[in-house]
Parts: structure tokens; C-alpha cells; sequence
């Protein structure tokens, strides 16, 4: 087994990255534990500590003649050597051959949620899809699950009247002579506020061309429906 | 008991299950579809404030025909939610109130999972459509992997005679068929449920059956 590292220094924090080949002929379970006086602040996804790690080191599941790179960072001055081979067992038959060995002493309810955040996609919405929302003063409170467009045309119709505005305001730059520009930067309130623009008028042509695309294939398909509503008041 | 009330796609029902099951289980109604809440919402604090630390998980139940834990609607609301939060915040809920039901959100991605691994159960709803029985499998092998056991499967808003063995097989657990009534459309924007405004009806039957399936 050969274990290999380096050690970066970050202000407080040191970064360890280490490199294990397994030379041995079998598959070979290795737990390797940090050696410095704090605990290990291990990878995490999601903010879950990935499989396998915990305060102490991590313990890994490697293959015959496998390659396997892995770090962490840890809250103390660096040492040498910053890690070391605390065992090696041969790997069961029946267990995978690679990856990392998950920590079975978790609460099961707990340990779940953790598998959930960390293998799952994020399910943040896209910063940019929130700063591209309407704020309103009131958080909705009354958005009916019956009428879900009630909120809906206001904030669509904000929507465009705020890019017919950048439009506008583009469209009277665009060749425009001095006087006309001068205008319209005076309208604008300075050159600053003008400095993005052109980037907002792309991202406003791509945003509503994607718009104008669903619209129309979800006017098509409401155009398509025929839902038996008087039928089935009739019938229940 | 906690039970999620899932099914990978959207638009099948989910919601508006969830709110009748929890009507006929006497059950909290908590909206866990933190981008895209659809239960009933009202004044004050709600999940997106629990998950972001500033609510106690218990005072954003509301009172109503059901008792709903609304959620906020906005993105940076649902931005700003900690999902590793639910858990301790369901469990709250529950152990004042007894029996939970969890709208889930559609698609596979953390936050239609945690709220999977949080739930003792689940119940996977499915439209008679083949594309939507797909998500509902997906969604299952997703509750497996996160211990939440199958109680059973609603093939919801049945206009014809379904292939509801073909879906019981599929999903294997038993399948209800909840015919299309629109009191049960209306039921969570009325806060009506179907199985107080119309006992005799088949869709309450059919929701009776499934409530019946939880263990409690």
C-alpha cells in the first residue's frame, strides 16, 4: 500500500491531499487517520460529510492495483507525516471492491436524510431564477391553490413592462446620433446605470423567446384538451 | 407516524391526495414542496422559515377543515431553506400532533428525497398515464433506497377502466382508483375534503381505503 501526500497551508487551515495505490493482489479495506492534534474537516456534499469520513480519517475500499486521491482540510499548523495507515483488511467477496465504506454507527433516520442530501441533485433554485423574481412586499399568504395564476399576470405583466423599458431605452442607443443618446442617458440617470444594458437586453431576448415557446406549445396543448367536467358532475 | 405522499411527476395529484388523506387521517397536512407550495397558504410563519431558523416548527401549523403547515412560495425562500432542518422540524409536528402526511415535491432531487427519508411511509400517486406510472417506479426505487416502506398507490382522477393491476404490479403495492370527481379537484382550494363534503362518493371511499392502509 502506498500512501502519498501533500500539505498546503491556508492561513489556519492546512489542506492535505494524499494518493493510495494499492499494490496488493486483492481488494483491501484502508483506514487512514489524520495525525494532526484537531479534528479532520472532512469533503462534504451538500454539507454532509461524504461516506467514510469522519472526525479522525476516512476509510476507503480499494481494488488491486487501484488508484484512489482524496483530501481534507484540518484546523492545525501541518505535521509530518500528516496521515498514516492505521489498517488494512482484505475486503469480503460480497462486498463492492471500491469506493467508501459508510459509517454504520448512524442513526438510521439521520443517516437517511444524509444519503438523500447527498446523493441527490440540489434542489436550490438556480440564483438566477431568484434574482430574476418579483419581490413584493408580502410574502403571497393568499396564493390560492385553485387560482395559482391570480399572482401570476401581475407578475408576468411587470415583467414585460420592465423589458419593454430596456428595450426602449436599447432601441434609442441603437445608431442613435449625440443629442438622442445624450437624452437618453440623462433619462437614464448616468452612463453607471446604463453599464449592463446590453447584457440585460440578451438575457431578456433569450429569456423571452424561451417564454414565447412554452406559451405556445402550452397554448396548443389547452387548445387540445376536453376535460367531461358537466359529465362528471352529472355522474358523481 | 409520518407519512409522504409522493410520485415523482407532477401535476398527477399529489397535493390534492395528500390533503384528503391527511382529511380522512385526521393528520397534519404539511406542504413539503418547498419551490412549488400548493396547499393552502395563510398569514404568518411557514416551512421556508422553519428551515431557515426563524420559526418554531409547530407554529406554522394552521387550523382548518385540515390542518395544513403551509409554505412560502418564493424561489429565495425555497433558496434559502436547510434541508437537513426537515427532519427534526417533522418530527416536531408529529410528536405534538400524531399523524403527519408530507406533500411531496415531483422529480428526484434532494428535496423530493429528504422529505422520503424523513417519512415512516409513503403513498405514490399516479395518473392512469404510462409516462407518469415511470416517475412513480423511479420515485419508488428512491423511498426504497431511503426506508420509507410503500403503504400502497393511487392511480388518481381515473376517467376509464385503469390498468390497475398492471400498476399494482408495477409499483408492487396494492393500488386504489380514485375516480375523477371534481369535489376532489376542488377539495384543497375549498379547503373541502372530499371525504366531509361528499362521505358517500366513491373518491371518499376510495381515499378511506388508502388512509386505512398507514399503520398507525
Amino acid at each position: 500500500m502506498d500512501l502519498s501526500w501533500t500539505v498546503d497551508r491556508a492561513g489556519d487551515v492546512s489542506l492535505v491531499r494524499c494518493r493510495l495505490r494499492n499494490g496488493d493482489a486483492g481488494p483491501r479495506r484502508v483506514r487512514i487517520e489524520s495525525r494532526f492534534d484537531a479534528p479532520v474537516l472532512p469533503p462534504r456534499r451538500a454539507g454532509v460529510p461524504v461516506d467514510g469520513w469522519d472526525a479522525d480519517g476516512v476509510t476507503l475500499r480499494i481494488g488491486p492495483e487501484e488508484r484512489h486521491g482524496f483530501g481534507f482540510a484540518v484546523p492545525a499548523r501541518p505535521v509530518e507525516p500528516p496521515v498514516e495507515i492505521a489498517e488494512i483488511d482484505p475486503v469480503g467477496p460480497d462486498e463492492p471492491a471500491g469506493g467508501v465504506v459508510g459509517s454504520s454507527d448512524d442513526e438510521p433516520g439521520e443517516s437517511a436524510v444524509a444519503t438523500a442530501l447527498r446523493d441527490l441533485g440540489d434542489h436550490r433554485p438556480p440564483r438566477a431564477a431568484v434574482d430574476g423574481e418579483r419581490v413584493t412586499g408580502e410574502d403571497n399568504g393568499d396564493c390560492d391553490a385553485d387560482e395559482p395564476e391570480s399572482a401570476g399576470p401581475d407578475a408576468v405583466d411587470d415583467w414585460f413592462a420592465a423589458v419593454e423599458a430596456r428595450v426602449d431605452r436599447a432601441e434609442q442607443l441603437t445608431d442613435a446620433d449625440v443629442a438622442t443618446a445624450t437624452d437618453a442617458v440623462a433619462d437614464a440617470g448616468g452612463v453607471d446605470a446604463l453599464a449592463d444594458l446590453d447584457e440585460r437586453v440578451a438575457a431578456d431576448a433569450e429569456r423571452l423567446r424561451a417564454v414565447s415557446e412554452r406559451a405556445a406549445a402550452l397554448a396548443e396543448r389547452a387548445a387540445a384538451t376536453d376535460a367531461p367536467i358537466e359529465a362528471l358532475e352529472r355522474l358523481a | 407516524m409520518i407519512l409522504a405522499v409522493a410520485g415523482g411527476k407532477g401535476g398527477v395529484g399529489k397535493t390534492t391526495l395528500a390533503y384528503n388523506v391527511a382529511a380522512a387521517l385526521d393528520a397534519v397536512a404539511v406542504d413539503a414542496d418547498l419551490g412549488m407550495a400548493d396547499l393552502p397558504g395563510g398569514r404568518g410563519p411557514d416551512l421556508h422559515d422553519v428551515l431557515a431558523g426563524r420559526a418554531d416548527p409547530t407554529e406554522i401549523v394552521r387550523a382548518g377543515p385540515v390542518d395544513v403547515a403551509p409554505c412560502g412560495r418564493t424561489l429565495a425562500g425555497a433558496r434559502a431553506c436547510d434541508l437537513s432542518a426537515l427532519g427534526d422540524a417533522i418530527a416536531a409536528i408529529e410528536r405534538e400532533r400524531g399523524v403527519v402526511v408530507l406533500d411531496c415535491p415531483a422529480g428526484r432531487r434532494a428535496d423530493a428525497g429528504v422529505p422520503l427519508a424523513v417519512a415512516d411511509a409513503c403513498l405514490l400517486v399516479v395518473s392512469p398515464r404510462a409516462f407518469a406510472l415511470a416517475d412513480a417506479i423511479r420515485t419508488r426505487e428512491l423511498a426504497r433506497e431511503l426506508d420509507a416502506g410503500l403503504v400502497g398507490c393511487a392511480v388518481n382522477r381515473v376517467t376509464e377502466e385503469p390498468p390497475t393491476e398492471a400498476v399494482a404490479d408495477a409499483l408492487g403495492a396494492p393500488a386504489a382508483v380514485i375516480p375523477a370527481d371534481p369535489r376532489v379537484g376542488r377539495s384543497v382550494a375549498a379547503e373541502r375534503p372530499v371525504v366531509d363534503a361528499a362521505p358517500d362518493s366513491d373518491a371518499a371511499g376510495a381515499i378511506q381505503n388508502l388512509a386505512e392502509r398507514v399503520p398507525r
